[in-house]
């Protein structure tokens, strides 16, 4: 038993890791060395020199995604944080229904949100640009960070704010004073996992943006080319998008599994 | 202020939010739904033509029967495929362990990479001539050599499934082990104490316990794999044929490639009206718990 459990693992580890280990061999692989599946060949540096030069020019896509990706934290957190606050801490009518309103748009298909943007998008002159992203990101994010949020702020207990109340500080002195900073790693995770979101996003930008506004995840299809598909490049494309989310995402490991079902499993 | 007052302003910027960016573009879509707008002939929207969408939709078109057929049998691997590995993989690293705090370590990596990512990578790895799982494949089973994966209709989808399980199944095993983490150990060991074999304690106290994160495992990654569209762009384009076309993707190209805005939109609201049933059904098991 012990060792068919020791060899499944095993098993798994390399399920997991080789496709990670094989893309970032790849990356430092010249083109010619591709072909023979070879494991020993001599690293280069030119993939990454390629891609950040000219006609590929990935800073700009590698600028566009943190650009997107931090307006629509920056906008979606702090409107977050206040509806999660007003669901943890007062009873109101309709709660129920507004938390299901608040869990069903998780289950609302991106690709029917993006049809009426995209036709208001181009009547209005804002298809590829950063703010198209940020407003349709938007509609993935605020739900995940409310959900998220009220769930780090009901582990909260109401009593220094109490007690701060019956002194005479105003309600949004409280929430700003006293009730950020003690959830305070619950908004940082939050903001991470929402990061990560908008970071990975790809339908959005495939059908909103063409050139000045185009995000990493939709910047490495360029590399199929007429003249065939680069994958020397789009590896060494896929290691500049993945490194700092398997950063990110391994700070907040133990909150990822909440954020994505909303706090049903803790 | 009082609070009466404030409790609903405090959510007016998110609900602002919400209704803009989600609310307004369904009722947009659902309207447009019933009219006759190509952009083609039109910038602006065309006439209403009643339920004319939905008819064809339902009796006179082959690719959405295909795309529906597609995403049924996507759904249906997948979601199996993701509890049981899901539930397996969790089971074994339940125990303490050198290599099981290993493999938990990096359980979290596969989710952390863009989909679209994920889709082209696999491409590459399932290619022809220097796809490294192609090799591996062949190695491992010689009746697999020569497969062109990616050229034939049922293996692509497989290959789909792969590409999808491989980001998922870590992810889901996480949510797996912390329901496990918070059953109590009182019923397994009162269970082992009385002579059931490990079999029968798993079969008779561990999974009961366990159904409702299961539930929601279950219903999550039916969501998510009903949703699917990144990897089919990435990975197999819809093909070869139309063997791997799911109705997001289907959307996608009757609205992006044939500009029909209006059958775009009764599709994406077929989608729409199955996600809603599942959003129904888990709102039901997510809020029937007592902290919620």
């Amino acid at each position: 038993m012990r060792a068919v459990r020791t060899a499944l693992l095993l098993a798994v580890l390399f399920l997991i890791l080789f496709p990670i280990a094989w893309m970032a061999l790849t990356a430092f692989k010249r083109p010619v060395d591709l072909l023979g599946l070879s494991l020993f060949f001599t690293p280069t540096l030119d993939n990454f020199r390629t891609i950040f030069s000219h006609p590929w020019n990935i800073g700009r896509t590698l600028w566009n995604s943190t650009v997107v990706a931090a307006l629509t934290v920056l906008i979606a957190i702090p409107a977050a944080t206040l509806a999660a606050y007003s669901f943890s801490r007062f009873e109101m009518r309709f709660k129920t229904g507004l938390f299901f309103l608040i869990l069903a748009t998780q289950f609302v298909p991106a690709v029917v949100v993006v049809l009426p943007f995209y036709l208001l998008f181009r009547d209005l002159g804002l298809l590829d640009t950063h703010w198209a992203l940020v407003i349709v990101n938007l509609a993935i994010v605020t739900p995940f960070a409310v959900w998220m949020l009220k769930g780090f702020l009901d582990a909260v207990p109401a009593e220094s704010e109490e007690a701060a109340l019956v002194d005479g500080a105003t309600r949004l002195r409280v929430i700003i004073d006293i009730v950020v900073p003690m959830v305070w790693p619950g908004v940082v995770v939050t903001t991470v996992f929402c990061f990560v979101l908008t970071w990975n996003e790809f339908l959005f930008a495939l059908i909103l943006t063409r050139d000045d506004a185009v995000t990493l995840p939709v910047g490495i299809t360029r590399f199929r080319t007429e003249r065939g598909d680069l994958w020397e490049l789009i590896a060494a494309a896929g290691i500049l998008i993945s490194i700092p989310m398997f950063f990110l995402s391994s700070i907040i490991q133990r909150h990822f599994v909440t954020g994505m079902t909303g706090g049903a499993v803790k | 202020m009082r609070d009466r007052t404030l409790k609903y302003l405090l959510l007016v910027p998110a609900a602002v939010l919400v209704l803009g960016t989600t609310l307004w573009p369904l009722a947009v879509s659902f309207t447009t739904s019933f009219r006759d707008w190509r952009l083609t002939r039109s910038v602006t929207p065309g006439p209403f033509i009643g339920f004319e969408h939905y008819i064809t939709a339902a009796t006179d078109d082959p690719e959405f029967l295909n795309a529906l057929t597609v995403t049924a049998t996507f759904v249906l691997i997948d979601v199996t495929l993701t509890l049981v590995c899901a539930l397996g993989l969790a089971l074994l690293l339940r125990r303490a362990g050198v290599l099981q705090s290993l493999t938990r370590a990096v359980l979290i990596l596969p989710f952390a990479v863009s989909p679209a990512l994920v889709g082209i990578s696999f491409r590459f790895m399932f290619n022809a001539e220097m796809g490294v799982f192609t090799w591996l494949a062949g190695a491992v089973f010689p009746p697999l050599q020569g497969v062109v994966w990616l050229g034939d209709r049922s293996a692509a989808l497989l290959v789909l499934v792969f590409s999808d399980a491989w980001r998922w199944v870590p992810y889901m095993t996480l949510v797996v082990l912390g329901g496990l983490a918070a059953l109590p150990r009182e019923p397994e060991e009162a269970a082992r104490m009385d002579g059931a074999r490990e079999w029968q304690v798993l079969r008779d106290v561990t999974l009961p316990a366990l159904l409702p994160v299961l539930a929601i495992v279950g219903i999550l990654k039916t969501v998510f794999a009903l949703k699917m569209f990144d990897q089919v762009v990435t990975l197999t384009g819809g093909g070869p044929g139309s063997s791997t076309v799911t109705l997001a993707y289907l959307v996608y190209s009757i609205a992006f490639r044939w500009y029909d805005m209006g059958y775009a939109s009764a599709v994406a609201w077929i989608l729409t009206a199955m996600l809603m049933g599942l959003a129904v059904w888990y709102t039901r098991l997510v809020l029937r718990k007592p902290d919620a």
